[in-house]
């Protein structure tokens, strides 16, 4: 497990400076909110079909939430050379790629579940028996988003575009993750764990499979100096 | 007074370099494969507007079919081929293998940007309506918008090693999504005319065949684009560094 650890202080690196500013979360969290209080004004929250456009709402505050905490957290690492001070160290470049990764899903899950029930109340959802399914979507479309957006992170600072140009490469390549996702949030509002909700949490979990390991197999040349 | 900034600022290309942009023009591939793309369609379009038998339930409208359909498969053959470069690049570390996947990207592109332009038009008439949700329009859109987004990484990325191993990453990511995103979409609605030629039958034989001449076409057509832009890149990146180096 020598690729273990290294992994493990980078991400505790980021976690300890997060607890000490509270930058990101502080940062994501009330952007995240002011998301889903503008798309309660601009969309149809009441009536039929309104489980729907909540799931919508919420993977897209998701999404933005994710996009902005991977920007803040790999533009961390470009100011004073933190980057080449990383790709110096002994750390195994996987593992760097990996501590990165355990960083930005702990961001962004605190953020998610901190805004989750303030949705539920703002919509007026009642999910009382689809809680854990809510949750194991939420997890498993996470895990891909910031995956990918982990990887592509790593080239967007090193880009003429820096940050402005993450959202622009990670959205395309996403969008098969973010049916599946909404889909399965839309049977958890309802309440109903159908056949087909069965096979969206296996195309999740197809997509996290495969893209980590890809991810884990590209990093190393992103990372090249 | 006038100033040529081109050659008192920067200075005059190397003979190099001229001598490279002119085996351009004198590249044995490119005027027998464009001749041949110009005879393929002098012969494609009259067969597929007036030859070929008039669908009775679309109508004319049907036969835009021998254009767009192979348009679609070899704008998925020059994604193919981009996925291949872009390992190719990672695995050997050759820029070679950028200029062959980025100019597939670029044609590919051109090449779904027609069917993506084609569908609708067909789907006007015999739909109701330019624009579904169906599956197949869906996978296309998002495969649209995963090689734009190649296209504009190349873009934001001025150094050409880094370029390349980027948008190699970027390469296989896009098309290992392919099977996924089709899968989704697929669960998700679908009123899209599948599998034309599979069903036993369903097309008649002169249908067959100009389809078949279409593709033909397209490939004829895919491999001369590819011949031009491999070639220009290369010269663009020998420029590129003769200036600035």
């Amino acid at each position: 497990m020598t690729w273990l650890a290294p992994a493990l202080s980078i991400a505790g690196k980021d976690l300890r400076l997060e607890l000490r500013t509270r930058d990101v979360v502080a940062s994501v969290g009330l952007f995240v909110l002011l998301v889903v209080v503008t798309a309660s004004f601009a969309f149809p929250t009441d009536g039929e079909g309104r489980e729907g456009v909540a799931a919508g709402v919420l993977w897209m505050a998701f999404t933005f939430a994710a996009l902005l905490g991977m920007s803040r957290s790999m533009a961390i690492e470009k100011e004073d050379a933190c980057l080449e001070g990383l790709l110096t160290s002994p750390a195994p470049r996987e593992s760097i790629f990996l501590g990165k990764l355990f960083a930005n899903l702990s961001f962004t899950f605190v953020v998610e579940l901190v805004i989750l029930p303030v949705f539920i109340v703002l919509l007026r959802l009642s999910p009382s028996g689809g809680i854990p399914l809510l949750l194991l979507g939420t997890f498993l479309g996470t895990f891909g988003l910031v995956t990918i957006g982990t990887l592509f992170s790593a080239m967007a600072v090193n880009t003429r575009g820096r940050e402005a140009i993450l959202p622009l490469l990670v959205m395309p390549v996403s969008l098969p993750l973010m049916i599946a996702a909404v889909k399965v949030s839309e049977a958890a509002f309802v309440g109903s764990w159908s056949g087909s909700t069965t096979a969206w949490l296996l195309l999740m979990l197809a997509y996290d499979a495969l893209f980590l390991l890809v991810a884990i197999a590209t990093f190393p040349f992103v990372m090249e100096e | 007074m006038t100033v040529d900034t081109r050659t008192d600022v920067l200075g005059a290309p190397s003979a190099a370099l001229v001598e490279d942009a002119r085996s351009l023009e004198r590249s044995r591939w490119r005027r027998p494969l464009g001749a041949l793309t110009i005879a393929l369609f002098a012969v494609l379009l009259p067969l597929a507007l007036f030859w070929a038998p008039e669908d009775a339930n679309q109508g004319p409208a049907q036969r835009i079919f021998y254009i767009h359909v192979p348009a679609a498969w070899i704008g998925f053959l020059a994604f193919f081929v981009v996925f291949v470069g872009s390992v190719l690049v990672l695995l050997k570390g050759s820029r070679r293998w950028d200029d062959i996947a980025a100019s597939s990207a670029e044609i590919g592109t051109i090449f779904t940007t027609a069917v993506l332009i084609t569908g609708p038009l067909w789907g006007r008439p015999v739909w109701g309506v330019y624009w579904t949700w169906d599956p197949r329009l869906t996978s296309f859109l998002m495969l649209w918008l995963i090689y734009l987004s190649y296209l504009v990484l190349r873009g934001y990325v001025p150094d050409p090693e880094r370029r390349a191993k980027f948008s190699a990453v970027l390469g296989i990511v896009g098309f290992l999504d392919v099977p996924i995103v089709y899968l989704s979409t697929r669960w998700w609605r679908s009123e899209h005319p599948t599998q034309f030629v599979a069903e036993d039958g369903a097309l008649p034989a002169e249908m067959l065949w100009v389809l078949l001449l279409g593709v033909a076409t397209f490939s004829v057509f895919y491999a001369y684009l590819m011949s031009v832009r491999v070639r220009t890149t290369r010269l663009q990146e020998a420029a590129d560094e003769e200036l600035f180096s």
